[in-house]
């Protein structure tokens, strides 16, 4: 497993009135070469006709980013194939690129959009810029600027849509709008507060404040973009007994020596976990209306519960799930719950079939684990773009 | 806890009871058992030390008989509801 993680997410709130906004962030991670591309873009405009220019530009700008083609080119080719407002006669949306390898060297391309801020150890960091001239066909010229740089553990990256800095504008607290500054120490003062603010809650309280400049009333489309990185936050969850006896024993060596968060699905092989290194279980008593039964108490671990109904109501639940916000209570739930707050899942599963679950005469027909453990690391993986290790043992 | 409940415990011994709260015993009406605490009959309170098990590995033999399982004093019982379990506890309070 890697030493960096690069945590990235963002939040939007849409133009009062509209119901889609027109900015479009958009991030993927090239799996084989180790980079992670985010792309922003700003549709001249609101709502429908805004979101098409954000959403071709910003998933051009990431095409042509994977691809590694020159800069150059790919601005032109952006700029040159976006619809011609009717109106306006132009055609116009902003981009900033991000690209990002794995041992953290950085590359920034912005187009008009408000400049991208570093946070490095609570402080600012001023990045220096290079000009980067394009000629259209039409013989204007744009200009872009260009960065570059190499991340250090725990460095923010915070890019927003002059949504945000135009916040406020007009209003009596703030005539000229929330601004540059004001957001850059916004930003300060909520990571001194909390150091470790994930990547989602910080671009979260970033609308929040611009929503509130704008009195509740989103003057334009909102968006706040931030990259993260840090280091992994790492999850084992161990589930079903081994194939083979001898082998609790590396099981419950596995479990103890993980370095991360720790959950146990099963109540045999809690048993087993507690039996090898010699630690008690004290099974909770609490209801709840989850239908699954309670969740058990293990010290050195975070979280013990029942095995094959309570990973079926998780893989449920990963599919159901849009966005990373989980609601309701029960063991399940909390398991997703920490799934949710992981980069790096390991799935450690045990192979030995329980031979009274295949009894016919069950109310429920009970998936085999194995199964349900690959559902639950597809899902976790393509869906939650988390890198997850699946290992039987 | 008050003065009395501390008198009891130390008068006479709670009936211990052990409900199985793993996967098979749960769907074959385990589930039910939760409840045990919620529903003992007011002149059990106080009597019984009620605990939970993640799986008390009698569902892996046939001879076990039928989940879901508990144990009351250490005497398994199979196909436990709660009103068998409120007997159960009974026959043990007239034991002694
Ligand atoms: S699940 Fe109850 S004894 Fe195994």
């Amino acid at each position: 497993m890697k030493p960096f993680h690069i945590d990235v997410n963002s939040s939007q709130l849409s133009k009062s009135g509209n119901n889609v906004c027109g900015d479009v962030v958009l991030s993927r991670k090239v799996k084989d070469e180790q980079r992670t591309i985010i792309t922003v873009s700003d549709g001249l405009g609101s709502g429908i006709k805004a979101n098409v220019l954000a959403t071709l530009t910003a998933s051009m700008a990431m095409n042509f980013t994977v691809e590694k083609q020159p800069i150059e080119r790919s601005a032109k080719t952006i700029m040159s194939t976006l619809p011609i407002d009717s109106r306006r006669q132009i055609s116009y949306a902003t981009f900033t690129i991000v690209d990002i390898d794995n041992g953290g060297e950085t590359q920034i391309i912005e187009f008009d959009n408000p400049a991208f801020i570093l946070f490095r150890k609570g402080k600012l960091l001023d990045i220096p810029k290079k000009d980067l001239s394009i000629s259209l066909n039409d013989g204007s010229e744009r200009k872009m600027l260009f960065s570059q740089f190499t991340l250090e553990m725990d460095d923010r990256i915070v890019m927003v849509s002059d949504g945000v800095t135009q916040s406020g504008i007009g209003t009596t607290q703030m005539p000229f709008g929330f601004g540059c500054d004001s957001l850059n120490r916004f930003l300060s003062e909520q990571i001194k507060e909390d150091n470790e603010i994930s990547a989602h809650e910080l671009s979260r309280k970033v609308i929040r404040k611009a929503n509130e400049n704008d009195i509740y009333k989103p003057q334009d489309d909102i968006t706040c973009a931030v990259i993260h990185f840090r280091s992994p936050r790492r999850l084992l969850i161990c589930s079903g007994p081994p194939y083979n006896e001898s082998r609790d024993k590396q099981l419950a060596q596995m479990a103890k020596s993980f370095n991360g968060k720790k959950i146990i699905c099963g109540g045999t092989t809690s048993l087993i976990i507690s039996r090898e290194l010699n630690v008690g279980i004290e099974v909770g008593m609490t209801l709840d209306n989850s239908g699954l039964p309670p969740k058990s108490k293990m010290k050195g671990f975070d979280l013990v519960t029942e095995g094959i109904l309570t990973i079926g109501k998780v893989a449920e639940i990963l599919e159901k799930l849009h966005g990373t916000e989980v609601y309701g209570s029960g063991p399940a739930v909390e398991i997703v719950k920490y799934m949710m707050e992981s980069d790096e899942i390991l799935l450690l599963v045990g192979t030995k079939i329980n031979i009274a679950h295949q009894d016919p005469t069950l109310p429920v027909e009970l998936e085999i684990r194995r199964n349900v453990m690959h559902k639950i690391a597809n899902l976790l993986e393509d869906k939650f773009l988390k890198d997850v290790e699946i290992q039987f043992i | 806890m008050s003065k009395f409940n501390l008198y009891n415990t130390e008068m006479e011994k709670k009936v211990e009871v052990l409900v199985c709260y793993g996967t098979l015993c749960h769907l074959m009406g385990g589930s039910d058992l939760q409840l045990l605490g919620e529903l003992l009959p007011l002149d059990l309170q106080g009597k019984v030390d009620l605990k939970g098990a993640p799986c008390l590995n009698f569902c892996n033999e046939v001879d076990n008989g039928k989940p879901p399982f508990a144990v009351v004093n250490g005497r398994k019982i199979e196909q436990a509801t709660v009103k068998k379990l409120i007997q159960e506890i009974r026959v043990e309070l007239e034991k002694k």
